[in-house]
């Protein structure tokens, strides 16, 4: 069984047990040769531009939650009556100064951005049960929000008597007008006939086409039109793009740490504003804290494996081994992905689905036409067929054009996809050449997706 | 690292999308780490390996802090390092190639543990076995949809749930979350402790179920424990089961946190509705995983996970197998946990056999150090013994109940769960705190016999808890 790891230095202290041992050298930069060492774990072998689908988590941050676990299983009653609430604050208050909240209790631990959603819109649902909302009452989404987004609006606000309005935002797009402007024009024509717009759900970076979208304008017209509340969803947000919960005015907001903040699987915050409105959500995992605020509640929900909330101290050091810290390694990921993204766009003669500055971390690239991607299962199936004979992990997205004059071009044939190109630290510019010459393998073989539904 | 590999049927695709692309495929099956096929029965076969030795054992809990007495295994359970070695590697698996792991190797694995569960526990149908994180977790699906119930106006304002005054505190506030805030009512049956039998619960049982039916309130859930927590005893949960259908009871959920690996459990004799229990206390998992029973029935609401995601529709163990990004390994090593405990005499039967034996042998040893008595008979105790303690020690609260364990924890070096019990009127000199004592397969007598100096130096030094500061 593995031992718990001893480094030089490190005393055999209890009463901080994950606590990394201080070298002497950790004001020196992280090199290239450590950033790979911390990934080494990753599968040789494998192009792994997906960053975006489940994230990444270096070495010595899974051997610090290793000592967590560890120190749990040696005696756990000690470890749940001295350890973990305080452990679980220390993590909070390290967000809460990340986004720029007010108060650490405004920000509570959950799993994932499914389980925050899954908060918010329970919340939403009592609200019609107990008769403060009416019948038909709505809530605004994004057409492109998602999947679990919206399976849980159906599950909460739909079944309980609330309508949904849905804001199609145009993909390929050109610039963030584009999107406030459309998003404007949604919401008032959903708002017609006198419908009470109880809340809106509005995604800070979309998964599938991933954009950035102009979330502070989006509230602001929410406020301007009446909304009761806004949630943000920036599932991708945290390590991505700079976040400031004052800045961006939200009533809730929701970001994963495992996607792009190095934490291990898995961990969220779920940011709720202070106000008479946030102090009924309750988590659904109902326990002994029920009552006493969604922060503690959410830092005790029965017996489980709490170690991934506990290790965000040591992400914060692992993130200030990094040139600018988590900025420096969001603006780095963000200017080599788009580079990426315009030489792939440039290889393949297609272009990117959105300017450079809605670009997060990750990019959407037009895959040649030819290869007639027609559906969403096409696009599973591509997807498919890259990691098992390429190598290459990719999401596909598959956008049905809605004119062939308006959609984006390749050559006299219509983009219907794309792919969404990550760029985390352990990335290489080698990822993105064998990704080119994939694709570029396929294209000379005439490939198309009908070949893939013959198997 | 073996490779999962799909027998021959292909993917069948819903509109949903990737997903709820379904594996269909024959056993046994090449599951990467342990490369078993499925073992339905925990107890050892000859052609296996030899019983686990006594230097294997002390191994496998080497990770235990050595120093302590550790007699609480009924709060947050143990696991062996093998196991942890397990999960380890299947982290690892996942971190490598997390989108080959999500999409191709995490739901088989949920299913191969789906599948094992079934058999241990004479289930008649993989579909009516989910996992879940916790029994908390469960009980929380099963109440969610008893308040939706209310809502959707197939239960009517003022329908009762009945559960036990010693229900668990969390299940307690998850039914007033869903439940009451709902509009329903809440009955407890209460029982005397100490117990003599489990007539006295079977009676009391009856008693409030006549009275809400002649009240004409209608009894909606039954909430029953199959060994409570505190303070703990084995319930006769089949009986009680018999009586709710014989008084028309429509649901009955058996919160059964510490019963796999610590008493018999047969979904088939139980007879209930829902039935959950924890495998990390008793049944060598690591923190966390419980699967929640649903049987198949006509008439039983669909239920649904709170954390709803891509699956949400596809019935509550597809729901429950992806509710976002997380670690899922602890559910995924139930096969080997299987063949860990089919090292040990008589598999998991011969274990709980065992721990039950000493912990009985244990707190009558106490008792007679003490001067006092255990709370319930012998055939009530599962793997935990209810032992009082000298009255003298003063445990007035519940406060104090903490208070002491906490000072045994810190100068004693001992870890046990205190219950207070309030005393009757006209009690003299009441033995008002209990020890729940576990006995798990680490546990050596000398654990028991530092617990009983303790104590006994407490008395001899005139401590009480009121000298404890708050």
């Amino acid at each position: 069984m593995d031992e718990v790891p001893r480094a030089n230095g490190e005393s055999n202290d209890h009463s901080n047990p994950s606590k990394k041992p201080k070298i002497s050298s950790s004001l020196s930069l992280i090199t290239q040769l450590q950033i790979q060492q911390e990934f080494a774990h990753h599968q040789d072998g494998v192009a792994r531009i997906n960053n975006g689908s489940f994230g990444s988590c270096p070495a010595s941050i899974l051997a610090a939650q290793r000592r967590w676990q560890l120190q749990f299983l040696r005696q756990p009653d000690s470890f749940f009556f001295n350890y973990l609430q305080k452990s679980i604050l220390q993590s909070r208050t390290i967000i809460k100064n990340l986004i720029n909240a007010h108060h650490a209790e405004e920000v509570s631990l959950v799993d994932n951005a499914t389980t925050a959603a899954a908060i918010v819109l329970q919340h939403i649902g009592w609200g019609f049960a107990e008769g403060q909302f009416h019948k038909g009452d709505a809530v605004v989404m994004l057409h492109c929000a998602f999947q679990a987004v919206k399976k849980s609006i159906q599950a909460y606000v739909t079944r309980a008597g609330g309508s949904v309005i849905q804001v199609e935002l145009p993909f390929p797009v050109r610039s963030k007008d584009q999107i406030i402007a459309e998003f404007q024009r949604a919401l008032v024509i959903g708002k017609a006939n006198g419908r009470k717009v109880r809340l809106a759900i509005i995604d800070h970076i979309t998964s599938m086409p991933s954009l950035i979208i102009p979330v502070r304008e989006l509230v602001c017209i929410c406020r301007e039109e009446g909304v009761d509340q806004v949630f943000v969803d920036a599932a991708h947000a945290v390590g991505s793009v700079h976040v400031d919960v004052q800045e961006i005015g939200a009533d809730f907001y929701v970001s994963n740490l495992h996607k792009w903040f190095f934490c291990p699987p898995s961990v969220a915050f779920l940011y709720c504003r202070k106000s008479p409105l946030s102090l009924n959500l309750h988590h659904p995992v109902v326990s002994h804290e029920y009552g006493n605020g969604l922060a503690v509640e959410s830092s005790w929900i029965g017996t489980r494996d709490y170690s991934s909330q506990l290790v965000v101290p040591e992400v914060l050091d692992f993130i200030n081994r990094f040139e600018g810290g988590i900025d420096g390694i969001s603006k780095r990921n963000h200017d080599a992905v788009v580079d990426m993204g315009e030489m792939l766009a440039k290889a393949w003669g297609t272009v990117l689905g959105s300017p450079p500055d809605m670009c997060p971390s990750m990019a959407m690239v037009g895959l040649p036409a030819s290869f007639g991607i027609s559906s969403d299962d096409d696009a599973l199936k591509f997807r498919t067929h890259l990691r098992d004979h390429f190598q290459v992990e990719v999401p596909i997205h598959h956008q049905a054009p809605k004119d062939s004059k308006v959609g984006s071009r390749n050559g006299n044939n219509c983009i219907t996809a794309y792919a969404r190109i990550s760029h985390q630290v352990y990335n290489k510019v080698d990822d993105y050449i064998k990704f080119r010459e994939a694709i570029n393998q396929l294209v000379h073989d005439g490939f198309t997706c009908k070949v893939l539904s013959q198997k | 690292m073996s490779h999962f590999t799909k027998q021959g049927l292909s993917p069948f695709k819903t509109k949903r999308g990737f997903l709820n692309l379904h594996y269909r495929f024959s056993f046994p099956c090449i599951f990467s780490p342990s490369k078993r096929g499925i073992d339905t029965h925990a107890s050892r076969h000859l052609d296996q390996k030899p019983l686990i030795s006594d230097a294997e054992l002390r191994f496998e809990f080497a990770h235990h802090d050595p120093a302590v007495a550790r007699v609480n295994n009924g709060s947050f359970g143990s696991c062996p390092a093998s196991i942890i070695a397990a999960q380890q590697r299947w982290q690892l698996q996942v971190l490598r190639q997390p989108d080959d792991f999500y999409l191709n190797r995490l739901r088989p694995g949920i299913l191969h543990t789906r599948t094992v569960i079934k058999g241990l526990i004479n289930a008649g149908d993989v579909d009516e076995i989910s996992i879940v994180d916790n029994a908390t977790t469960a009980a929380a699906i099963v109440l969610q949809q008893a308040g939706w119930a209310f809502a959707e106006g197939r239960f009517n304002q003022g329908d009762a749930a009945v559960m036990f005054c010693h229900a668990y505190g969390a299940v307690k506030k998850s039914v007033e979350a869903y439940f009451s805030r709902a509009g329903g009512r809440v009955i407890e049956v209460q029982y005397p402790f100490p117990i003599s039998s489990k007539y006295e619960i079977i009676s009391e049982f009856q008693k409030v179920l006549e009275k809400a039916r002649s009240d004409g309130h209608k009894v909606r859930l039954a909430l029953i424990d199959h060994i409570t927590s505190m303070p703990s005893v084995v319930i006769p949960v089949k009986e009680l089961v018999e009586i709710c259908r014989n008084e028309d009871v429509d649901q009955i959920f058996v919160d059964a946190a510490h019963a796999m690996g610590c008493t018999k459990v047969d979904m088939q004799e139980i007879g209930a509705d829902y039935y959950t229990s924890n495998l990390h206390k008793w049944f060598f998992c690591p923190p966390s995983v419980s699967f929640l029973y649903c049987r198949k029935s006509e008439t039983l609401p669909d239920l649904h996970h709170p954390t709803v995601s891509h699956e949400y529709g596809n019935g509550l163990p597809i729901e429950s197998s992806w509710i976002g990004t997380r670690d899922y390994s602890a559910q995924l090593v139930v096969p080997e946990v299987v063949e860990f405990v089919s090292r040990f005499e008589g598999g998991i039967e011969g274990i709980r056999k065992r721990n039950h034996e000493k912990v009985v042998e244990m707190g009558q040893m106490l008792v007679k150090a003490w001067g006092t008595n255990l709370g319930s008979p012998p055939e009530m105790c599962s793997s935990m013994a209810m032992v009082g303690l000298p009255a003298c020690l003063g445990i007035s609260s519940d406060w104090d109940g903490l208070k002491l364990r906490t000072h045994l924890r810190e100068c004693f070096v001992i870890e046990v769960h205190i219950y207070y019990r309030e005393p009757e009127d006209g009690e003299v000199n009441p033995v008002t705190g209990y020890a729940r004592i576990s006995h798990q397969v680490y546990n050596t007598i000398d654990d028991y016999c530092k617990l009983r100096d303790a104590v006994n130096k407490l008395v001899n030094d005139g401590f009480t808890c009121g000298l404890l500061s708050n």
